[in-house]
């Protein structure tokens, strides 16, 4: 079950029992309010005691769980996209060079190209299944964690392993990828990933010299041209095929 | 003073009873109280929200899987002459990993080879020991009493039959300070030009070939004209396969320029081939025809540069300078009509390449083996250079002609540093007066010592070897009882003579006919400079101790030196030293590199030469503004030759290569395959190559194979003017119909028992592309 279907199955559930209190708070109004004169909403008239009831059940307890909830989910479900890589601005080079037209890095033919349009960064970056997703969050939080304590110098190098099961799990099985006999010959070690396929099939994103403060391009890749940015997003979003 | 109890007490009978007045002052009364308690509270809460965030950044920062690597360091590859820059990850046990170096030429990119170098250091078959051959068989010695021997063989050889009598046979695998450190050896010190090695095979044509045109050895351009270039004309090459990494990146020039075109000439639909937009297939030994017709279509439908041409090119003819009309009637032997029968290309589609070639932003032609590996190496060469001068696809970016290389450091170790039989250093001949009186100023030994006629290049070597000319051989880091063509009738000579292999590997075929076996470090084993195809010096640090008792081949050579009483001559005697040494030397010449001191080495991806101090940034493309050896105001300037002027050797097409006939009916062609290197010594002892690739065998186009009755896989016997050998063959349709190929690199499939040793008369490089054979089905 995908992380979509059970927070929508559970959003259901809670609206449901939000709804199941209302009716009640209306249906059983309490004694000890009925001094109080009744509130006019406009289109219904309820007594006191059901709208403060009320009142006070959005605020204690539909606000902060749905805000909790909805929060939640938007840290989980956001952070897949470009955007939250991008929020910090030290991702910006591999941002940009994604959608820059020019560029021949693996990310950026493999977004242009439509092999993986949506969510590249997360498609690339964690593992498969839930402790996939699990590292990948926790990688996040601890990229998180040195943004937001200044613990990072620029061009910042990620030392954490890249699992090439992210390319395996769609490359492996292609006939295209069997009739490489180089392939045949590095299995073993590219599963272990002792073998970087980035050796024969070249960088995945911009060099750490070009993300270097004062670079030559450094400027080009955290200033992108947004025109071009756009034009990019939008071609190849309709193409996406599986391997 | 009231208690924190009472106060609670007094806050609960507040929210009952609302009348009561004395909340004020309760909190009047004990604000110290309620904030002391609160903020311990916040701060308690907000440690325990620090402590774990902070647990878990920590905990996350220590397990985090970081792969098998502690440390990460640049070096260059130990294979071909791409020289890929590597970054080494190394950890307690050696090298764990390599990966491609980001920032160096090849952005990243290796090829299987380079990515299994891990395994290299440690694979199976180590030489660990000196071996002296006793009885027939090689026995564990003592370096002191190998060396003795060798110093004693050597010694009563040179007094017995003067200096003649010993041979160096090198490598363009060694440093860039041990090849150098032998040249001087041999030619200064023990006074012979018997300085030769697989460099012969490989690139001998390519560096006649640009002396001839250039006066200067060494390519005008570089690996960076990929990215500028808007036609690749590839010939006789197949960097899909061989020099994988420059074939990505003209992919990647093709992915941002679509326009670009692939041609390819080659008689086999080689990986290039089939990724090429254009695959001409010329019969075996013809191209030189197929070049010069090209010549005259862009002669006739007036393609070339009339400007570059009129202000720097001259034309040289079989009896000296001739001018245009010299160039128009030497072409009329190679109209596209008259060649095309021969070539086995129509005319019409000579003429589409020719366009192609001449009409384009830039064009870059790319080459090796299958243009210099010919009996008219040197011709092919010099008309890929006219070519392009006559065009104009030269000095500009993307436009050049360079050829490739098939060592990782053919270039820098043994063209620049003279290494070869009719060579001295930077350029400077043998043969030639002056040049022989400077190197013996500069290596300060007495004049005459170095004697003024060539040595023995690499086939006449072993020839004179096999007649007892040759008594004494020292034979470092390369496996010629694999890599000779001719292989029966050279076996002789190392069989013959006193025979001292230096190699990081036991049981080579070299190794077989040894008599003294020096075990030698390998790659980061030791320390010391490669140079790539384009002029790009490189350092490779020494990570790793080398096995047992091996010697770096510079040390080797140095007590060798110093046994024979040579110490003086030899005075650098570490690698830097020796660096320092010949970096001192180059600024007497247009090689300048005076300014790559060992330390920019260890910081910078390499350099390319001229680089005449140390704050020059290189030279990526010669002849040009840019150059330091280029005066101001002119926009090129081929400084090589006396008049400025690059020159088009008149070079005809004689038929000096093997034909078929009727006894000998097809052409053996021999090349090497993507996942091993050379002559396997070292990548078919890597066990995931080994089990990866197929044992050496013969391939054959199906239509032969029909005609012969041969099915895929059967076994064959083939049958050469000089040998014969049995295999099993392939039936494929990559060959040319009429064509057989089969690469060298098993040792056990010894294909150059088949080769011819015909060889080009100018540079003497073998012809290891066109052999007549006939091939018989057994069983």
């Amino acid at each position: 079950m995908s992380m979509a279907t059970l927070v929508s199955i559970m959003g259901s559930a809670f609206v449901l029992l939000l709804l199941i209190g209302i009716y009640l708070i209306t249906r059983h109004p309490a004694k000890r309010w009925e001094h109080l004169p009744p509130v006019s909403l406009g289109v219904t008239t309820l007594s006191a005691a059901a709208f403060y009831k009320i009142t006070a059940l959005v605020s204690f307890t539909v606000l902060p769980v749905a805000m909790v909830n909805v929060g939640t989910y938007r840290l989980f479900e956001g952070a897949k996209e470009v955007q939250a890589c991008a929020s910090c601005h030290v991702m910006q080079p591999m941002v940009t060079d994604l959608y820059d037209q020019s560029s021949t890095t693996l990310a950026a033919r493999h977004v242009q190209n439509g092999w993986i349009s949506k969510r590249p960064c997360y498609r690339c970056h964690s593992g498969y299944g839930f402790s996939g997703t699990l590292a990948a969050k926790l990688e996040g939080y601890r990229h998180l964690v040195r943004y937001t304590t200044g613990t990072y110098e620029e061009p910042i190098a990620s030392r954490a392993l890249f699992d090439q099961s992210s390319c395996l799990n769609c490359h492996e099985r292609t006939q295209a990828f069997a009739a490489v006999s180089s392939h045949r010959i590095g299995i073993t070690l590219i599963k272990k990933n002792e073998l970087s396929c980035l050796n024969c099939h070249g960088l995945a994103h911009p060099t750490r010299s070009d993300r270097t403060p004062d670079s030559r391009r450094y400027k080009e890749l955290m200033e992108p041209d947004t025109t071009m940015k756009t034009n990019a997003l939008i071609a190849p979003a309709t193409k996406e095929t599986t391997l | 003073m009231t208690d924190s109890n009472d106060s609670n007490e007094q806050l609960k009978t507040d929210s009952v009873v609302p009348e009561t007045e004395s909340i004020g002052p309760l909190y009047d009364d004990s604000p110290e109280s309620m904030n002391r308690r609160d903020l311990l509270r916040a701060l308690a809460a907000l440690g325990f929200a620090s402590a774990t965030g902070g647990i878990a950044w920590g905990l996350l920062e220590a397990t985090m899987p970081q792969g098998v690597v502690q440390d990460w360091r640049k070096s260059v590859c130990r294979y071909c002459g791409t020289g890929c820059g590597i970054l080494v990850g190394m950890n307690k046990e050696g090298v764990a990993e390599v990966r491609g170096d980001p920032e160096a030429h090849n952005a990243g990119k290796l090829c299987i080879k380079g990515s299994l170098l891990p395994l290299l250091n440690k694979a199976p078959g180590r030489l660990k020991f000196p071996m002296i051959r006793k009885d027939g068989k090689l026995v564990r010695a003592s370096w002191e009493k190998a060396m003795k021997l060798v110093t004693s063989k050597f010694r009563r050889a040179i007094d017995q039959y003067g200096p003649n009598s010993v041979a160096y046979y090198g490598s363009g695998q060694l440093f860039t300070e041990e090849t150098y450190t032998a040249n001087k050896l041999f030619k200064a010190g023990i006074g012979t030009n018997n300085v030769d090695g697989n460099p012969r095979l490989c690139m001998a044509s390519a560096a006649v070939g640009y002396t001839k045109t250039f006066g200067k050895d060494e390519p005008a351009g570089c690996y960076e004209d990929i990215d500028h270039a808007e036609v690749f004309f590839i010939i006789g090459a197949n960097p899909a396969e061989c020099h994988q990494p420059l074939f990505e990146r003209i992919k990647a020039r093709k992915l941002v320029y679509p326009k670009a075109t692939i041609i390819c000439v080659d008689p086999r639909r080689t990986l290039t081939a089939e990724r090429s937009d254009l695959h001409l297939a010329p019969r075996p030994g013809s191209d030189l025809l197929l070049l010069w017709a090209i010549v005259h279509a862009i002669v006739e439908g007036k393609l070339f540069d009339e400007k570059f041409v009129r202000d720097h090119v001259a034309f040289q003819g079989a009896d000296g300078r001739v001018g245009w009309e010299g160039l128009r009637t030497f072409l009329d032997d190679y109209t596209p009509e008259k060649v095309q029968g021969r070539v086995g290309i129509p005319a019409a589609q000579i003429r589409d390449v020719a366009s192609r070639f001449a009409d384009s932003q830039a064009t870059m032609s790319l080459w090796t083996m299958g243009l210099n590996q010919r009996v008219d190496g040197v011709a092919l060469n010099t008309t890929m250079n006219a070519l392009h001068l006559i065009t104009g696809q030269i000095n500009k970016k993307g436009a050049t002609p360079l050829s490739l290389t098939g060592q990782a450091n053919a270039c820098g170790g043994v063209r620049d540093t003279g290494s070869l039989a009719h060579l001295l250093p930077h350029g400077r001949l043998v043969k030639n007066a002056e040049h022989r009186a400077e190197m013996e100023r500069l290596w300060g030994v007495p004049p005459g010592r170095i004697q003024p006629a060539p040595g023995l290049d690499a086939v006449h070597l072993f020839q004179a070897m096999g007649r007892g000319e040759v008594k004494c051989v020292l034979n470092m880091c390369s496996n010629p009882g694999q890599s000779l063509p001719n292989l029966g009738a050279y076996a002789q000579g190392m069989e013959r003579s006193f025979f001292v292999v230096a190699d990081a590997f036991e049981d080579t075929r070299s190794i077989h006919y040894a008599d003294v076996v020096l075990p030698a470090a390998l790659w980061i084993e030791k320390e010391g400079v490669f140079g790539q195809s384009e002029r790009r010096y490189q350092l490779v640090e020494k990570l790793l101790q080398p096995p047992g008792e091996a010697r770096a081949d510079l040390d080797i050579l140095v007590d060798l030196a110093e046994r024979l009483g040579l110490g003086n001559v030899i005075s650098a005697k570490t690698s830097a030293a020796v660096w320092n040494e010949y970096r001192e030397l180059s600024s007497h010449s247009k090689y300048n590199f005076s300014g790559m001191t060992r330390a920019r080495l260890r910081e910078h991806r390499g350099l390319q030469w001229p680089c005449p101090d140390e704050q020059h940034p290189g030279t990526a493309r010669r002849y040009i503004p840019g150059d330091p050896f280029v005066p101001a105001g002119k926009e090129h300037y081929f400084y090589g030759k006396p008049d400025g002027r690059a020159v088009v050797h008149l070079i005809p097409y004689e038929s000096r290569a093997e034909d078929p006939d009727e006894e000998y009916p097809l052409i053996l062609n021999t090349g090497r395959i993507l996942e091993q290197w050379h002559t396997g010594t070292m990548t078919d002892r890597i066990a995931p190559i080994r089990n990866g690739t197929p044992r050496g065998h013969f391939e054959m186009h199906r239509y032969d194979a029909h005609q012969l009755g041969i099915g895929d896989g059967n076994e064959v016997e083939v049958q050469s003017r000089y040998g014969k050998l049995t295999g099993i063959c392939k039936v494929t349709t990559s060959p040319l119909v009429g064509t057989l190929f089969a690469s060298f690199y098993d040792a056990e499939f010894p294909i150059n028992v088949l080769v011819t040793d015909k060889h080009d008369p100018i540079s003497k490089q073998p012809d290891f592309k066109t052999t007549a054979v006939s091939v018989r089905k057994l069983g």
